[in-house]
């Protein structure tokens, strides 16, 4: 019958006949990949024409040496396949799952290619078995263990996006204090049974996966959900409110507070600002032209406001470089956000640039660019 | 070791020395060490560190004084005691001497006092630090704007001190004396970093925020420095000088600084420069006050030119004494110093008299406009500028006639 040589190179030839007829539909220019492709086909077929009339080399044919140890089942043709199915399924649907077939398909073959060499290593099948181990496990162990890991911790980060906020703090605490006590146990019984443990650690992490998966079905809690649709921080209204949720999230970023120009606050049924470096108040602040400058809104008012900075109208033609308003979000009482402002013309008499409370827009402060 | 020998000693190694120096640069090596020595006294060091002209770099100097002499003690004790050990156990082939392990009190004795030292200088140093990181007695604040290669001072509305419209400035930083000046510093580019050696350390311009440095001058007087933090292609050339003035010479400056503009006279040659300007350099270039022929403020658009996003502001370009970031002088050698080596009483009046057309150096402002990046070191070539979307890092060659050269620098000289 067929030889395996043949065999060998005929599949080859088949697979890249298929490779250049999905490139042909996938990819508008395929230039490079189809002549690549269509010389692997003529020199794989080449080879396998060959390997049928040598009959792969061999003087005699039929009776070859059979190996007297039994070779094991091998698990590596399936995960070999399912990593080319991955392959061919990433050149319709995304890059992702094309790089997925690859990762599978190398560990694979480097797998199939360690155990069919092993299994020959020795007539000691004890022996060959250890030498597979020690060449792969070094390596399996620390990839197979990030991957499980990796695979609760995300399952778990999708419980928390999920459940309350109160209800994730005492999952948290609960979560710490199973680690505790599981190696309290450990270290004071010592020669606890081993599998005792190990399926102990097997069904929490299922059970995280399992909430994980149920969780990532149900969706986000409600109030994420409703940020993520409004846009959450790349939208801001500056005049009256109109959404629900993100008005309410503060940037509290620590690094803009560190280090701010100027601390606009609103007190008393006025706008003052407090320069660093000065300890008057001011009714108008310099901001050099083109340089990013944080400044901090505080309000020390009953009820919400936001800060407005309006920007005037682009001054020359082809200047779309701001807006005509930015703003900060609704400020509760005793509140603090920062604003950054960064504006590229200088301010003349026709080309004023002013901060102000929306609702009451005569509450100002000058902003100067000299 | 006797006398004879140890002459010997000495003499091989310095030999040695200078055969490893190699005998090509011997001379040099000898010319360093001579300059360098020469280099500690000079006379004429308008950086140097140790002569503070305001309270703050004196607070620095009265600190490293006494660290540098008791440090110079403990490096000179240290240093014999090498030199000593290595001539003493050189080795002749005298046998190994006895080795001793052990002497706690030894130990910690040398690890107690080198600890006492420490100590002793951190107390001064932290009070010190403290003192100069203190803003609350701030008098007048000055924003402080670095970018590549030059420095722009803008001075906030302050009624106190007659600055009722802001005042922008560049290269030269001018400050009333005794008065406790606080500059706030940012970046539009890269870090920076400000010092005047005369009267405070370093601090740097980072883009995004802003820092405070402390400056007072006891006497009127111009005062030297330059960038210290490495910002690229012109960092050398990117100086400054803070002017110290009277308060009464200061209030003099800044009404100037806020005169309104004053076009030139009509068909004068600076006339004509005022249209080449509007043409050439306004869109970098502000000029408050300047109008456009159909009558509406030109102002310039640096954002859309320049990578940082600012150039000059030459309103009052000519009551300065230097340009492109105070590496060249607008004022000849002669008119420049008379300015510098003035006395504190005079110095405010001849640096309020500015640029005339007798004190200019034409010869530098011209090839400034005939070819600035051949005068510094600048990233102005068109056909490289991807990296920062087309827009120039300093001013770039512009090609302008000799005759536009001509009525540019008429025109210039108006701004005063
Ligand atoms: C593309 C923008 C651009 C244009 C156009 C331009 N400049 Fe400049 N100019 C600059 C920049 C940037 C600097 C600062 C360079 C430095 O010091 O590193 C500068 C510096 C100067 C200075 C020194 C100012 C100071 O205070 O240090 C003068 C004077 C000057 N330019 C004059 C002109 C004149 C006159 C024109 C028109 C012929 C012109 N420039 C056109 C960008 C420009
Ligand atoms: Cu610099």
């Amino acid at each position: 019958m067929f030889s395996t040589g043949f065999k060998y190179f005929m599949g080859m030839t088949v697979l890249s006949v298929a490779a250049l007829i999905m490139t042909l539909f996938v990819f508008d220019q395929v230039a490079l990949a189809g002549v690549a492709l269509s010389m692997l086909i003529v020199a794989v077929a080449l080879l396998a024409g060959i390997a049928v009339v040598t009959r792969d080399g061999y003087r005699q044919s039929g009776v070859t040496e059979q190996s007297t140890d039994l070779v094991s089942q091998s698990i590596w043709p399936l995960v070999t396949g399912i990593g080319v199915v991955f392959l061919a399924l990433g050149l319709v649907i995304s890059s992702l799952v094309f790089f997925v077939g690859i990762v599978i398909l190398l560990a694979a073959l480097a797998e199939w290619m360690v155990q069919s060499w092993s299994e020959r290593a020795s007539k000691d099948a004890n022996y060959n078995a250890s030498a597979r181990k020690r060449l792969l496990n070094p390596i399996e162990f620390p990839v197979l263990a990030a991957l499980g890991l990796g695979i609760v911790i995300f399952s778990f980060s999708r419980i928390m996006l999920t459940v309350d906020k109160s209800v994730g703090a005492v999952l948290f605490i609960v979560a710490g204090a199973l680690v505790l006590i599981a190696g309290t146990l450990f270290a004071i019984k010592p020669n606890m049974r081993r599998s005792l443990g190990a399926a102990v650690c097997v069904l929490g992490a299922l059970g995280i996966v399992a909430g994980g998966v149920v969780s990532a079905v149900s969706g986000e809690r409600e109030d994420l959900e409703l940020a993520a649709a409004e846009g959450h921080f790349t939208h801001k209204e500056c005049g009256p409110e109109e959404s629900e949720y993100f008005d309410k999230l503060k940037e509290e970023t620590l690094s803009l507070r560190s280090s701010v120009s100027a601390t606009i606050i609103y007190q008393d049924g006025e706008l003052i600002a407090n320069l660093q470096g000065l300890d008057k108040p001011q009714k108008s602040i310099t901001v050099s032209r083109s340089s990013a400058t944080n400044i901090i809104f505080r309000n020390a008012t009953e009820g919400e406001f936001r800060l407005v900075v309006d920007l005037g109208k682009p001054k020359t033609e082809n200047d779309d470089s701001h807006n005509d308003v930015d703003c900060t979000q609704l400020v509760e009482t005793g509140g603090e956000q920062s604003l950054t402002l960064n504006i590229a013309k200088s301010s003349s008499a026709e080309n004023h640039y002013k901060l102000f409370i929306a609702g009451a827009e005569d509450k100002q402060i000058e902003v100067v660019v000299p | 070791m006797n006398h004879s020998a140890k002459h010997l000693y000495l003499k091989r190694l310095v030999t040695s020395v200078l055969r490893m120096v190699g005998k090509k640069s011997q001379t040099l090596f000898g010319v360093s060490l001579l300059s360098f020595i020469a280099a500690s006294c000079a006379t004429n060091a308008p950086q140097d560190t140790w002569q503070p002209k305001g309270p703050n770099a004196k607070l620095i100097d009265d600190l490293q004084q006494p660290v540098f002499a008791v440090a110079g003690v403990i490096g000179l004790i240290v240093a014999v005691a090498v030199i000593y050990s290595v001539l003493k156990y050189k080795d002749r082939g005298q046998p190994i001497p006895e080795q001793t392990h052990g002497k706690p009190a030894l130990e910690i004795t040398l690890t107690i006092i080198p600890a006492l030292i420490l100590a002793v200088v951190a107390v001064f140093t932290f009070g010190a630090i403290f003192k100069l990181a203190k803003t609350d007695d701030t008098e007048m604040i000055i924003n402080v704007t670095g970018q590549q290669w030059w420095w722009e001072y803008d001075y906030p509305v302050q009624n106190e001190f007659g600055i009722t419209q802001p005042i922008i400035s560049s290269g030269q930083l001018v400050m009333p004396v005794g008065t406790k000046v606080l500059l706030r510093e940012t970046s539009r580019d890269v870090i920076h970093s400000y010092w005047i050696p005369a009267l405070n350390g370093k601090r740097d311009a980072v883009p995004g925020r802003i820092q405070t440095l402390r400056l007072e001058a006891d006497k009127p007087g111009i005062f030297a420095g330059q960038c210290t933090e490495f910002c690229g292609l012109s960092h050398a050339n990117m100086r400054m000088e803070a002017v110290a003035l009277s308060k009464a010479d200061f209030a003099k400056w800044v009404a100037n600084q806020q005169a309104a503009y004053v076009a030139p006279e009509k068909d004068s040659l600076a006339q004509q420069g005022e249209a080449v300007f509007l043409n050439q350099c306004v869109r970098c270039h502000q000029v408050n006050g300047l109008m456009r022929a159909d009558g509406t403020p030109a102002i310039a658009a640096p954002d859309e030119n320049v990578w940082a996003g600012a150039a000059p502001n030459l309103t009052h370009l000519m009551s300065r004494n230097t340009f492109a970031g105070a590496s060249f002088d607008l004022l000849s050698k002669q008119c420049r110093d008379e300015v510098w080596n003035a006395s504190s009483d005079t110095i405010g009046a001849k640096y309020l008299a500015g640029v005339s057309q007798d004190c200019l150096n034409q010869k530098d402002l011209r090839s400034w406009l005939r070819n600035a990046p051949e005068m510094k070191p600048m990233y102005a070539n068109p056909t490289q500028l991807e990296a920062t979307g087309g827009k120039y890092r300093g001013m770039p060659y512009l090609a302008l006639s000799e005759d536009d050269i001509s009525k540019l620098v008429a025109y210039l000289l108006t701004l005063k």
